[in-house]
């Protein structure tokens, strides 16, 4: 990306049609794509774009991302047959931006799940063992840039559903700053902690996505109008003297020493660019907060997000004799399992009754343990940890036990970062049993450019490329 | 037995803003259906609301002149109910922080002065608009998304009178902001009645009634008469009183059942996470509050002070804005504010319902008019000539022309008119006869002479003053 100057119109398009195909030889093996996008259209105008930061790069994005005209399902049933009137703003940025998009990719159904075994379209696979998951909710992309089909692709982060799938998959996955990317025209999930973010193979990729993705939008009253940086130029390779704390809550919890040897390599090798590192503790008490407390923030809000899906504008309709029926009729029919028991949990927390002691509460919980992160983070310019305690897990996991602790810190701490809104991104550090693993950074609010130059750091002395060869 | 009378009042109010209180589709009314939407009125998944600022003006003014606090920290919040007409599957509203807490206006009933207070005012969103067939459902989103304010009173109103004083009062200030059309039939003004009857000495109150559907003053007062009658007589039978919605049917003149309340329904109100707090800057909200056009209440004290009005003509002119703005532009080039009053009120008015017009639709431009009145202050046309010629005046013709070209200019000139009379005197010994034999009868019949002489065109004040005089000399 971003060497526009050398291309001319034939690479380019051999490019895209080298991508598109790709992406339809591995459907199959990866199951990652819902639609694939007839991108002639978007050919017929893209010289007015040669100028442009993503010119002719064929990109995918996540089918939650609105599309005029091609269908968006956020791969639930429920939406399968929905074409939306309208393009999300990041859509117009990045064909103003010069790339192509060449298809929809899986998710979780509406973005509510961490293993994309909810999809409509069925389970994507991971591209270093399809036995495997690619994680969740942005699966699909995560997967098919693992997979290197295509060098970006968009996805959303609620509760880390791009960073730890991008860790799974062996590929970059950043979550800027809440309000850097614009939300107009994604599906929700939770409003509150939605991020719009992108998966690349490479840190100067992701620095150059964000360039053109970022920035204040009039549509989305939470977007930011902090000014956008020029975040390639930040990539030096120079660390020097800044600190990074590093999760203990996270390590002390990870059983898992291959992951934790592939951690503590690369935390010497930026101790050896000039880092200063140290370990720190937040109350254990919050951390093992984080889980419920996401939970409910999320599902409350998603409950009231997805009232619109009733069958009545939008989504299958299920006919009825009266309205009311149909409404029920069509949210039964058309959402999977575990979204209606994610939307009962949701409306239960809103219940008049309830809402003190469960809405309100985690909302409480989830400013205490903003406040501790910040106690932590004002003394450091970034956090660290493993992005996930282990590779990614079967596709038949069964074993998962989701009240440990080690699930519940290790697993999941990165959601502090859907809390806090900070910028976060997930960078291969390795592998363990032939399976990528990820390292996590995260940085104070829109200091995205100091983010991107420690990830770039982090990969210029691990050679993720040559790890890959020796595995 | 004579209950105590409870009555509470619920307005919701359309906001006449260029766009919706959330997106930037264009506000409508009588527009082809589904043609004034955008995919934010639709609820599209995926977008995102968009404060109007220009809403948030209007409630400022509102809360200004109905002396409430104004907060000036916004929120919204998230009011969630499934319903065909709610296309996002919540409404949003100010459930938790209304803009506007703890006002009051004064109302007048029967020349006496009465304080109710208003409780709150907040800002929300309409809802599409529903037409029910037999076999199907019909919905139109062009309303979906309009700006409303609420405005609920405390329980302050004990009369059907002081309901409609009370709504009018609303009405008029509403009209008078610029903020709002007010138009009860039409829908862009909506109130719902919450009543209910205690016995004089109770302390607790009685099952509350809410009554929707009423889009006319004068069904407000039938209603709100039909319900007092209707629970005392269940009072009086021991009967016990239901807290339902009831409608106003105007075919039958009653209110009648459509939902009992079992409980309250649970909205599950949160916090709107797509629109942070809104801290209002203070400069801004002030300069909305010190700009204010005039309110109605000080138009009437100054039609009193500037054009010497009493309070009836201030009152009827003022109560219809149309008409009371017309009134000033007229005097601009007129002096004499009571008769331009007069002929407005009782002229204007009758002619303009005689030939189904009104003040908007009118041809007659207020100099035209004003010129009317002139001629009359000045004595140059009598109020009779001017009365022949007032039906073509408000269909547009210049009065001016009008009076010149039938011929019927005053004669006010008094050498003119002397002569005459001293002709008329000649002309009549026997009546100067009679006169002087005590017979005050005469001096009519000169003057009628005069008159007739003079085509019509003599001032007649002026002839009966000349042939009073002149009579002397013989």
């Amino acid at each position: 990306m971003g060497e526009n100057v050398m291309l001319n119109e034939e690479i380019v398009l051999k490019r895209i049609s080298d991508a598109y195909n790709f992406a339809k030889n591995v459907q199959e093996e990866l199951n990652a794509m819902v639609t694939f996008v007839d991108y002639n259209d978007q050919l017929e105008n893209m010289n007015m774009h040669k100028s442009g930061k993503m010119f002719g790069v064929p990109i995918v994005l996540k089918d939650n991302v609105n599309t005029k005209g091609i269908k968006t399902t956020a791969s639930s049933k429920m939406l399968e047959n929905y074409v939306p009137i309208y393009d999300a703003t990041i859509v117009t940025k990045l064909k103003d931006a010069g790339a192509i998009i060449i298809g929809k990719s899986s998710m979780d159904e509406l973005a509510m799940g961490g293993t994309n075994l909810t999809a409509a379209t069925g389970s994507v696979k991971n591209p270093y063992d399809t036995n495997r998951m690619s994680g969740g909710s942005s699966g699909g992309s995560a997967s098919l840039v693992g997979k290197g089909v295509v060098s970006m692709a968009i996805g959303s982060d609620t509760g880390d559903s791009i960073r730890k799938p991008a860790a799974f998959c062996g590929c970059v996955g950043l979550k800027p700053t809440y309000g850097r990317i614009s939300r107009y025209g994604i599906i929700p999930y939770s409003s509150s902690l939605d991020h719009v973010g992108c998966f690349t193979s490479n840190v100067k990729d992701a620095a150059i996505a964000l360039e053109v993705l970022a920035g204040r939008d009039d549509l989305d009253m939470t977007s930011s109008y902090e000014p956008v940086d020029n975040y390639s130029e930040f990539l030096s390779g120079d660390i020097k003297g800044k600190k990074i704390a590093i999760l203990k809550n996270v390590t002390d919890n990870i059983s898992n020493v291959d992951v934790l040897k592939c951690f503590n390599e690369s935390i010497e090798k930026l101790k050896q660019q000039g880092a200063i590192v140290e370990e720190v503790i937040l109350n254990e008490k919050l951390m093992l907060a984080i889980l419920p407390t996401y939970y409910l923030i999320a599902n409350c809000e998603a409950t009231a997000n997805h009232a619109n899906l009733n069958g009545i504008c939008y989504g299958n309709q299920v006919e009825s004799q009266t309205s009311e029926q149909i409404m029920i009729k069509s949210r039964t029919n058309g959402f999977g399992p575990l979204i209606r028991k994610r939307f009962v949990i949701g409306s239960y927390g809103l219940f008049v009754e309830n809402q003190e002691k469960l809405f309100k509460q985690a909302q409480k919980v989830r400013r205490l343990i903003v406040e501790e992160y910040d106690k932590v983070l004002k003394d450091f310019d970034f956090v660290c940890a493993p992005a996930s305690a282990s590779i990614a897990p079967l596709l038949d996991d069964k074993h998962l036990d989701q009240l440990s602790d080690e699930y519940l810190v290790a697993e999941n701490h990165m959601i502090i970062s859907n809390f806090t809104g900070y910028p976060s991104i997930s960078v291969p550090m390795g592998f363990v049993d032939k399976m990528p693993v990820g390292i996590n950074f995260t940085a104070h609010k829109f200091d995205e450019g100091n983010l991107l130059n420690l990830a770039y750091t982090h990969e210029l002395c691990n050679d993720f490329k040559a790890m890959k060869a020796g595995n | 037995m004579a209950y105590k009378v409870v009555i509470g009042i619920e307005i919701h109010c359309e906001l006449k803003t260029k766009t919706k209180m959330f997106s930037s589709a264009p506000l409508s009314f009588a527009q082809t259906p589904n043609s004034c939407v955008n995919e934010v009125d639709l609820a599209h998944p995926g977008t995102l609301p968009c404060v109007n600022k220009n809403a948030i003006k209007y409630a400022i003014m509102a809360c200004s002149a109905f002396n409430l606090e104004i907060d000036t920290l916004v929120k919204f919040d998230r009011k969630n109910y499934f319903y065909t007409d709610l296309p996002k599957g919540y409404q949003i509203t100010q459930q938790f922080h209304p803009i506007g807490r703890n006002g009051f206006i004064d109302i007048n009933v029967d020349g006496n002065s009465k304080r109710i207070n208003i409780e709150r005012l907040h800002m929300e969103e309409d809802t599409a608009k529903q037409f029910h067939f037999n076999d199907e459902t019909l919905i139109d989103y062009n309303r979906a998304g309009t700006p409303l304010v609420e405005i609920v009173s405390d329980p302050d109103m004990t009369s059907g009178v002081e309901a409609v004083a009370y709504i009018s009062k609303i009405q008029e200030i509403l009209l008078y902001l610029g903020v709002s059309d007010v138009k009860m039939e039409q829908g862009s003004m909506r109130c719902d009645i919450n009543i209910s009857l205690m016995k004089q000495d109770a302390e607790k109150l009685g099952t509350k009634v809410e009554i929707k559907n009423l889009n006319s003053l004068s069904n407000v007062l039938k209603a709100v008469e039909f319900e007092i009658s209707r629970q005392s007589d269940m009072l009086d039978n021991a009967e016990l009183i239901v807290q339902e919605t009831r409608r106003f049917d105007e075919t039958t003149k009653s209110t009648v059942s459509m939902r009992k309340k079992e409980g309250n329904v649970d909205y599950k109100y949160f916090p709107e996470p797509n629109i942070f707090p809104i801290r209002l800057p203070l400069d801004w909200v002030n300069e909305i509050v010190n700009n204010l056009p005039e309110l109605p209440d000080a138009r009437r004290v100054r039609y009193h002070d500037v054009y010497a009005l009493e309070e009836y003509d201030a009152n009827v002119l003022v109560s219809n804005k149309l008409l009371a703005d017309f009134y000033e532009l007229v005097m601009q080039d007129c002096d004499d504010g009571k008769i331009c009053a007069n002929w407005i009120i009782s002229e204007l008015i009758a002619q303009l319902s005689k030939t189904n017009q009104s003040i908007a639709t009118m041809k007659c431009d207020s100099k035209n008019f004003a010129n009317l009145i002139n001629m009359i202050t000045k004595k140059e046309i009598s109020g009779k000539q001017a009365k022949q010629i007032f039906a073509q005046v408000v269909d547009g013709e210049n009065c001016i022309e009008l009076v010149k070209s039938s011929g019927m200019k005053q004669i006010s000139d008094e050498g003119a008119i002397l002569q005459i009379v001293i002709d008329v005197l000649n002309d009549n010994p026997q009546s100067i006869e009679d006169f002087k034999n005590g017979k005050d009868r005469a001096i009519g019949f000169l003057v009628g002479q005069v008159m007739k002489r003079s085509k019509g065109q003599a001032n007649p004040s002026m002839a009966n003053q000349l042939v009073s005089a002149q009579i002397k000399n013989y």
